[in-house]
């Protein structure tokens, strides 16, 4: 059971009082959280045992962590976090290791100050998903399941002998709560968020064929109405994609559908666009900030207030606003992810004009709006450093145009639905990345889809300049995209591109 | 200064007395495990010669797992995580919050059985695989290991690990303008895991790690070079202070470790970046890239979870089984020179005695002179195998679900020195350290990046370029392996992710030098 904002905010509370009174302090910030996943994890196969619900599990994670300035030097800070126990012995004993480990660090620039109260928002309530319990995850997990097995009884391919279906993916519920308190702040801050995710991918190995579906949003309705199609979903674009051609390998147009460009701006952009990448000389866009960096009808944001997103946060994990960042604006790079110790530290960086190149404004300014304590799964924790993170990146394009449009313009090509495995093969600055196709996918024929594409039949060599400096064509609709290990949610276009090189897998076979 | 090992030796009398009633006390359970675990831990780190951040930490957690089988068999399995604290110091609060941990996953074990027996009615045969469940059984056991540590992670002086991060930075600042930005980290810790179950077992563990964690990014003119890597045993924080001269996986101190690796990536950003190959070409590739190769290509598809498809929405499945019925058990994989295992029982990152369902570890071969042997395996993976269950299930931390995760995995070394292997290219290149790799969804076809690679002119290492990669299908790799060095090393892995949500976890992967034929990829 989590813990209820009165108790967190009751002990964030105490907790200042009692720091306020130790006489070497200079600064404190109190930072309490109180995080939730549940998941019901899928797992049946045709033709193998299987426990249909493999995983049904809950993590729990309640604590508080304390970082302390010392008034002897306003550069030595120490910080220290303690699990579950929300008193003041726990304090006092976090209070004393936070001394211990403190060091002096010349580029700490204190702990945020801001003084004024923060206009009074309603909490962050999710219209029942803060409060739905086990029975109604494990309902949506069955009626996925259900739903992917009665479909595929339907289909033609239930009559095989070991036709070699596979459901697996998750439902999962992701719930957190933080206070803070900070010498810094006149008042106490405090925000809750839960979102959802439920992904299903379904394989039938006998046709070679790979579906997926998946769904993300913020509310309980929308987490049943969602998980009553998935699992059909999933099954029927399997079905579709049965026997799937194997292409050589070749420079293609490609059209890449939301889910590959959120996996590539996933792996290979957002980790690019932060003040800590630009000060660490590892962005993709080092040298490049002003300047254009992407297609001038491209435009990209993160957005924590997004109203069709799946991840709501009004305050940081510093106890500052969480507030929308606009990175790219009509191709142009115009902001950064920060936290406030990352801000600090790029703007006093001595080659920071070398670091930012010779477009960047005089006096650029990356406002902390985005520095979130995180654990795996994304929800808040007490024992996470602050670090900068985005919520909802949402990709919009001008003169974006609807699918049929975004096929004519590719022409021949290959309509890539599902990659996997994109990493930056020659690190994050040189933007090369590489990853395989791995369902969901189609050739493209005259302007039109044609014959599907065999699961994992191919590797993309690429380069993010590739994909968004000069695409043929962005579609005009954003859609959601959840990726898994990422604590974004995507809202994002497809993008049609020439020249990608597609290599082909098991060629040697 | 207290620490929480009174948790473990109150679980250790009590836990076992307190799983048993509650397993008598609710209908249906068929078993119920719980994990415990203590965590003290210090970590410093230091960027561009300065002290960045320092903690000291005390932590425990637990993790049940509660079977439950319905009237007409049917099994359900629900499981419970949480983060306990300090208040694992207080018997009452902790058997307390165990008792709603068990309670929690006994209801969600009762509602997985429900559902899944309504989807057993409607569908009858049609799901047939779901009613056939069970895991291999498990032999009580009663076992307690204690760590392996010099310097305690407990009573280590305040400051000396971060003085260890802040001089190494600065040692690696001091290289010159071309570095230009590093990070250096150096963690030690004491972890002591206890399981219990209805079945018997009270098991402790308790391991020792330390580590140390380097990144460095270098400019010469337009190029650049990003390179990380890692160090680390299980041992105490001697082993980064002193180094450490094991035979399998040695370390320089941590000083020397980030000097070496800053000082290599200054050279490679001002090396030509490697052209991609139309053709393969023959590699010979070293025990630090085999790293990498041995973890992506062998050791995860040699994870039973995913050869069973359950793994197939997250990390992927395995070239080596296409289905029971189809796979490469018994068939030649690779060439008869090559031969890969996994064994915890050896001195690595990965070593352990036990696994996180109570069954010893051991060693698994996985490939035999080429021949395709073994996967690893938990009880329910073994028993849909018709195996034998080989210790393989571990969580990260005790609030996570077990999964099967290698330990120390790796090529097993030849009879050749790897200067002759070398000796015998005409033309080649020699492949050195690993970077990042990129996957196919069955591993049966890869992309890995290296640190370094050197063109190979008559049997001599020449040009160093960067950015290269090796570019391969797993099987035409493993075949045209003709040659196996006598130098294996391991190497410290320690950040594999696997599981939803992502468990990271620590191991060790190696093997010898190797020579084979791929593709490669540059920049």
């Amino acid at each position: 059971m989590m813990l209820g904002a009165s108790e967190l905010a009751g002990f964030v509370r105490a907790a200042a009082r009692a720091l306020r009174g130790e006489a070497d302090l200079a600064q404190f910030e109190i930072y309490c959280s109180s995080a939730e996943d549940r998941i019901a994890r899928l797992n049946y196969t045709s033709d193998i045992a299987c426990r249909g619900l493999e995983e049904f599990k809950s993590l729990q994670a309640d604590g508080f962590q304390v970082r302390i300035v010392m008034r002897r030097d306003p550069h030595e800070f120490g910080t220290a976090f303690a699990a579950a126990d929300l008193s003041l012995d726990a304090l006092r004993d976090a209070l004393a290791r936070a001394r211990r480990a403190a060091v002096v660090d010349p580029h700490f620039p204190g702990l945020p100050q801001e003084p004024r109260k923060l206009a009074a928002r309603r909490a962050g309530e999710r219209r029942g998903l803060a409060h739905i319990g086990d029975s109604a995850i494990a309902s949506a997990a069955a009626r996925i399941l259900a739903g992917a097995l009665a479909t595929f009884r339907r289909s033609e391919a239930s009559v095989l002998e070991r036709p070699g279906l596979v459901i697996g993916g998750d439902v999962s519920v992701i719930r957190d709560r933080i206070a803070i308190a900070s010498s810094g702040f006149a008042d106490l801050r405090s925000d809750e968020s839960a979102h959802f995710s439920a992904s299903v991918t379904a394989l039938i190995e006998a046709l070679d064929a790979k579906g997926t579906a998946t769904t993300l949003g913020a509310n309980a309705d929308e987490m049943r109405r969602a998980t009553a199609m998935l699992g059909r979903d999933a099954v029927r674009r399997a079905l579709e994609l049965k026997r799937g051609a194997r292409p050589p390998s070749a420079s293609y147009r490609v059209l890449l559908g939301p889910q590959p460009v959120a996996e590539i701006l996933n792996y290979m952009v957002m980790r690019s666009l932060t003040t800590g990448a630009f000060h660490a000389a590892s962005s993709a866009y080092q040298r490049r900030f002003g300047a254009r960096v992407m297609d001038p009808r491209v435009s990209l944001a993160d957005d924590p207030a997004l109203r069709a997103g799946a991840v709501h946060r009004r305050v940081t994990c510093e106890g500052l606003p969480a507030r929308r960042v606009e990175l790219i604006r009509d191709g142009m790079l115009v902001g950064l992810l920060s936290d406030f110790y990352d801000t600090h530290r790029l703007l006093t960086d001595e080659d920071r004009a070398d670091k930012l190149g010779p477009d960047a404004p005089a006096g650029p300014e990356f406002p902390p709006l985005s520095g979130y304590r995180l654990g795996e799964g994304g929800g808040r924790r007490y024992d996470a450093g602050p670090g900068a993170s985005g919520t909802n990146v949402v990709m919009r394009a001008r003169e974006g145009l609807d699918e049929r449009e975004l096929l004519r313009a590719v022409g021949d090509g290959v309509y890539i639905g599902r990659v996997w495995y994109t990493y930056p093969i020659n690190g994050q600055r040189a933007g090369d990345f590489s990853c395989t196709v791995s369902g969901d996918s189609y050739l493209i024929r005259n302007g039109a889809i044609a014959e599907p594409l065999a699961p994992n039949a191919l590797r993309v060599n690429a380069n993010i300049a590739q994909v968004f400096d000069a695409p043929l064509a962005i579609g005009a609709r954003p859609r959601s995209v959840a990726i898994w290990g990422s604590p974004e949610a995507y809202f994002v276009p497809a993008i049609a591109a020439d020249g990608i090189a597609l290599g082909e897998v098991g060629a040697s076979a | 200064m207290p620490h929480k090992c009174d948790a473990i030796e109150f679980l250790s009398r009590e836990g076992e007395s307190a799983l048993a009633r509650f397993a008598r006390n609710r209908r249906g359970v068929v078993r119920a495990e719980l994990r415990f675990e203590t965590v003290f831990n210090r970590s410093a780190a230091a960027t561009n010669g300065e002290p960045r951040e320092s903690t000291e930490s005390e932590t425990a957690a637990f993790g049940i797992a509660v079977h439950v089988a319905d009237r007409n068999g049917v099994v359900g399995h629900g499981q419970c995580g949480a983060e306990v604290g300090p208040i694992a110091h207080r018997p009452p609060k902790l058997l307390a919050a165990i008792r709603a941990g068990l309670e929690d996953a006994f209801e969600r074990a009762r509602l997985g059985a429900r559902e899944k027996a309504a989807i057993l009615k409607a569908l009858g045969p049609a799901a047939k695989s779901l009613a056939a469940t069970s895991d291999s059984r498990a032999r009580p056991i009663r076992d307690e290991i204690e760590a392996i540590f010099r310097r305690d992670p407990r009573t280590l002086k305040t400051g000396e690990l971060g003085i260890a991060a802040l001089e190494a930075s600065r040692a690696v600042k001091s290289l010159g303008p071309a570095i230009a930005f590093n990070a250096v980290a150096a963690m030690t810790e004491l972890r002591r895991e206890l399981f219990i179950s209805t079945e018997g077992s009270v098991i402790s563990q308790a391991f020792a790690f330390s580590q140390g964690d380097c990144y460095v990014v270098a400019q010469d003119g337009d190029g650049h070079q990003e390179s990380y890597d890692t160090i680390g045993q299980q041992r105490g924080f001697e082993c980064l202070a002193e180094g450490w001269r094991g035979e399998l996986m040695p370390n320089p101190d941590l000083n020397t470790f980030c000097v070496g690796l800053a000082s290599e990536a200054r050279e490679l950003a001002a090396a030509p970046v490697l052209k991609p190959s139309e053709d393969e070409v023959t590699v010979v590739t070293d025990p630090h890239f085999n790293a990498l190769v041995a973890h992506e290509i062998v050791g995860h598809p040699c994870e039973a979870d995913r050869a069973l498809k359950m793994e197939a929405a997250y990390a992927g499945r395995s070239w080596f089984l296409r289905s029971l019925a189809d796979s490469e058990v018994g068939h030649p994989v690779g060439s008869a020179l090559l031969s890969a295992c996994s064994d915890p029982g050896l001195d690595g990152y990965g070593h352990y005695r036990y696994d996180h369902e109570g069954t010893p570890g051991r060693r698994v071969i996985h490939v035999e002179r080429g021949v395709f042997r073994e996967f690893l395996n938990s009880r329910a993976t073994a028993a849909a195998l018709g195996a034998a269950p080989n210790g393989s299930s571990r969580a990260s931390e005790a609030w996570h679900v077990p999964l099967i995760r290698m330990s120390n995995t790796f090529f097993m070394p030849g009879e050749t020195p790897p200067e002759r292997i070398i000796a015998e290219v005409d033309h080649g290149y020699y492949v050195c350290g690993h970077q990042i790799p990129s996957i196919a969804e069955s591993r049966e076809n890869f992309r890995i990046s290296a640190r370094r690679v050197y063109e190979i002119e008559h049997g001599r290492v020449g040009r160093l370029y960067r950015a290269g990669s090796v570019i391969a299908d797993s099987k035409r790799f493993f075949i045209n392996v003709d040659a196996v060095g006598n130098d294996l090393r391991l190497v410290a892995i320690p950040n594999c992710g696997k599981g939803q949500p992502m468990q990271v976890k620590r191991m060790s992967n190696g093997g010898p030098t190797l020579r084979s034929r791929a593709r490669l990829g540059g920049g």
